[in-house]
């Protein structure tokens, strides 16, 4: 790692932090410049559609959608969203206990999990379509299955390791079965459980999007497609941004709720951010 | 553990698991006489899979999924461990690039999908730069990250032995950064591959995302169900194929 | 093993060496009103403060002083890799700028081996870098390990190595650039004690033999004696010289006591006092 070495003999002229910012709204100023200069070369091209429209063309469609029909789509997604979330994180937690803590079980099934889970929940759309029809529950199905498939990895696990030395405390203060459940196996799964489900936000929401894409009968996804088949460049790319914006906020906020809610594992995170 | 007891446990009780599974999906369809459009038999799915494999149509799409995974995963490792090694060594430019880079990172490839349409079509360049997309951010943050990682001693080695900074990060920063490297490349390539799928079910003129697309419209369930194995099957065996690369790359370890 | 050493030094004798002081401050080291300070993590840190000391040609000078007092940082000036923010480090009587220096060997706490290469290869990369052909360079190599009793292992990857031999092959690849200064940050802080008593020995006789500039930071006090000419004790953050301390040849006598009072004084200066009542 060479940047102590550099920042040591650099003359402190600015501060790190505040060379931070301005580098970092540097970069984006340059990126949306570039974006711009794009634009204007690509619009002389010629061709039926504008390929690559202004980024100010993008935010006025986005102002537009924002006050139109972006809540009503955005809540269409984030309830697919939501719903599937939480069945998967329940199913994961209760399937994960399982496995992990019976050998026999474990044994029997857990191959059966590792053969499927490298197959992404993107791949049962179709499936999943003809199972289910086009509404919300084939949706529900794929984003719980995306986030079943990566949260009982961490459940698995989390049960698996409770730290030796506190078994040995656990039967020193003589605790029964339950007890030791009680109070090793289950705070370690359900902490393990939580990072899973961070980091199945972005599987999550990933498969809403294909799903909405594929099945679109709401949601940010249907409006994507119904933009694209009107070939609408700059409303296609504000729902991107709609996309990401809602991915970024809630990862945000899953991220601050975690800290709260495990706070013993983010004592250097304030040092460090 | 004995060695009758490791076999039981690796062999026969998975074995058992699997038999499992299959009955029950097969008394299931025999049980509530589902029709094959819902759900075909284990045993209908096999033997529309061994149809399958027979006819040119097939092995198209597979080549087809395949060619446009290859082109756009190589564009898109190049690239990203070029940019991440910029980022990683270079203090100035991790600064500037870092927010760009994470605001696009949250539009996940996906959402690209009906953009690459209106921009390339159905042809493979839309797919190959989707690929290369995802592919691309994976490793751009994995590169920056394993180069910040790098054991410091071996950057003073370097510099000691006469080593430039270009030098440094080429020979030394980059190929201690190479088994994390190894891992990202191998997530990556699941991510591409699925990313090609994708892309296929939403617009594309030949493929294995449109193949079981078409299925699902036509209810020819089997196939659907045959498809999903043969994409799983081909993402195992490109991640196996990375894995086995990368071993024989890393072998000093 | 003696013999080996003593061809050892002999491969590490450099020529520069044997030229003669037709300067007067060749083969010196001066580190002259030295200021270090950086910024981390947001804050303004003072590193040294006014540190000067010399080290005249052929001399080993051991830097001792509390953890954190920026002994790595006064390494990482007089190797070139960091510029002082006030005052000068002097080589051969010129100001060392950033960047490689021909003359320099550097060893570390970690051995610092290249895990993807062999032995052999760790050690011959230096002199590749420095316009070596491929077979000269594996030459000397493979002759440096053979003096330090590694040639069984020439072929290994580091991760087969002991803590003691990859400590071994580290100085081996210092030696084989035949360096005239000599930059060691604790060399041998991370191997086990008796070890540790081994690889000093074996490093005191080469040293005997081809008398490099030598700049030997440690936190070991016995070490320092068994080692230094001089002892350089450094005072606790910002870091200034506070004293130096000669050691005399019948003072690393560990059975003397001589040894004991030297002992007892760098110790002392260093704020242990030997009255445990």
């Amino acid at each position: 790692m060479a940047t102590p070495a550099i920042a040591a003999h650099a003359p402190p002229r600015l501060s790190l932090r505040a060379l931070r910012v301005v580098l970092g709204v540097a970069g984006v100023v340059v990126a949306i410049g570039v974006w711009w200069l794009l634009s204007r070369l690509l619009a002389h091209g010629g061709g039926v559609i504008n390929r690559l429209p202004p980024p100010l063309a993008v935010f006025y469609e986005l102002v537009h959608y924002a006050r139109g029909d972006l809540w009503r789509d955005l809540v269409f997604s984030l309830r697919v969203f939501a719903i599937g979330w939480g069945v998967g994180v329940v199913l994961a937690t209760v399937t994960g206990l399982v496995l992990g803590r019976s050998q026999l079980l474990g044994d029997i099934f857990l191959p059966i999990v590792e053969a499927i889970r490298p197959v992404s929940s993107i791949v049962w759309v179709p499936l999943s379509i003809v199972w289910f029809g086009f509404g919300l529950t084939s949706k529900v199905f794929l984003v719980g299955l995306a986030v079943y498939l990566v949260v009982i990895v961490y459940a698995i696990d989390g049960s698996r390791r409770v730290p030796p030395d506190l078994e040995r405390t656990a039967t020193m203060l003589g605790m029964n079965e339950w007890q030791r459940f009680v109070s090793l196996v289950l705070p370690g799964t359900l902490t393990e459980v939580l990072i899973g489900s961070r980091v199945a936000l972005m599987a999550g929401w990933g498969t809403v999007i294909v799903a909405e894409l594929v099945a679109a009968d709401s949601g940010l996804g249907a409006h994507l497609i119904g933009v694209e088949q009107s070939y609408d460049v700059p409303a296609v790319m504000a729902a991107m941004i709609c996309f990401g914006l809602a991915g970024f906020v809630m990862n945000a906020a899953f991220s601050f709720v975690e800290r709260r809610l495990t706070p013993w594992r983010h004592d250097h995170a304030t040092e460090t951010s | 553990m004995t060695s009758t007891q490791a076999i039981s446990r690796r062999v026969l009780l998975p074995a058992i698991g699997v038999a499992m599974v299959l009955a029950i999906w097969e008394a299931t369809v025999v049980f509530y006489k589902l029709p094959a459009i819902v759900l075909p038999s284990p045993f209908a799915v096999v033997a529309t899979l061994v149809d399958l494999v027979q006819t040119s149509a097939f092995w198209r799409d597979v080549g087809v999924s395949l060619y446009e995974f290859v082109v756009g995963y190589a564009i898109g490792v190049a690239l990203g461990v070029a940019v991440g090694m910029l980022v990683g060594e270079r203090p100035m430019f991790r600064m500037a690039a870092t927010p760009v880079i994470e605001s696009l990172r949250f539009i996940v490839p996906f959402a690209w999908i009906p953009l690459t349409i209106l921009w390339f079509g159905t042809s493979y360049a839309g797919k190959i730069a989707l690929v290369a997309y995802a592919v691309f951010f994976v490793m751009v943050v994995s590169t920056a990250r394993a180069i910040a990682q790098v054991e410091p001693t071996l950057s003073r080695v370097g510099t000691m032995l006469g080593m430039g900074p270009w030098r440094l990060a080429w020979k030394v920063h980059l190929r201690a950064a190479a088994p994390m490297l190894a891992s990202a490349a191998r997530a990556a390539a699941a991510i591409g591959w699925i990313a090609v799928v994708a892309a296929e079910y939403i617009g594309a003129s030949a493929g294995l995302g449109l193949m079981i697309t078409n299925a699902a419209t036509s209810l020819t369930t089997s196939v659907v169900i045959a498809g999903m194995i043969v994409i799983g099957v081909v993402g195992a065996g490109v991640s196996a194929l990375i894995g086995a690369a990368s071993r024989a790359w890393l072998d000093y370890r | 093993m003696s013999t080996n050493l003593e061809s050892l030094a002999t491969l590490a004798r450099s020529p520069h060496a044997t030229t003669g002081t037709s300067r007067a401050h060749e083969g010196e080291l001066v580190v002259e009103n030295v200021f270090h300070r950086y910024v981390f993590a947001g804050r303004d840190t003072e590193v040294l403060h006014d540190v000067s000391f010399r080290i005249a040609a052929g001399q080993v000078a051991c830097v001792v002083g509390p953890s954190g007092c920026g002994k790595s940082t006064l390494l990482g000036l007089a190797a070139g890799l960091l510029r002082p923010s006030a005052g000068t480090v002097r080589w051969d009587g010129t100001p060392v700028r950033l960047g490689p220096n021909p003359h320099l060997g550097m060893a570390f706490q970690q051995p610092g081996l290249f895990p993807w290469m062999s032995v052999r290869k760790n050690v011959a990369i230096g002199l590749r870098t420095r316009g070596y052909d491929r077979r000269e360079a594996r030459r000397i190599a493979d002759e440096f390990l053979d003096t330090v009793g590694l040639h069984d292992f020439k072929d290994a990857y580091p991760r087969h190595l002991s803590g003691g031999m990859a400590q071994r092959v580290g100085i081996a690849r210092a030696l084989a650039l035949k360096p005239r200064l000599l930059l060691l940050d604790e060399p041998f802080a991370a191997v086990d004690a008796f070890t540790r008593l081994k690889l000093q020995q074996e490093f005191k006789s080469l040293l005997a033999l081809s008398r490099p500039t030598v700049l030997f930071v440690t936190h070991d006090v016995p070490e320092a004696i068994a080692l230094g000419d001089l002892i350089v004790v450094m005072s606790k953050r910002p870091a200034s010289v506070q004293t130096i301390i000669p050691v005399a040849r019948e003072e690393r006598d560990r059975a003397s006591p001589a040894y004991a009072r030297k002992l007892a004084e760098t110790l002392a200066c260093l704020g242990v006092t030997s009255d445990m009542t």
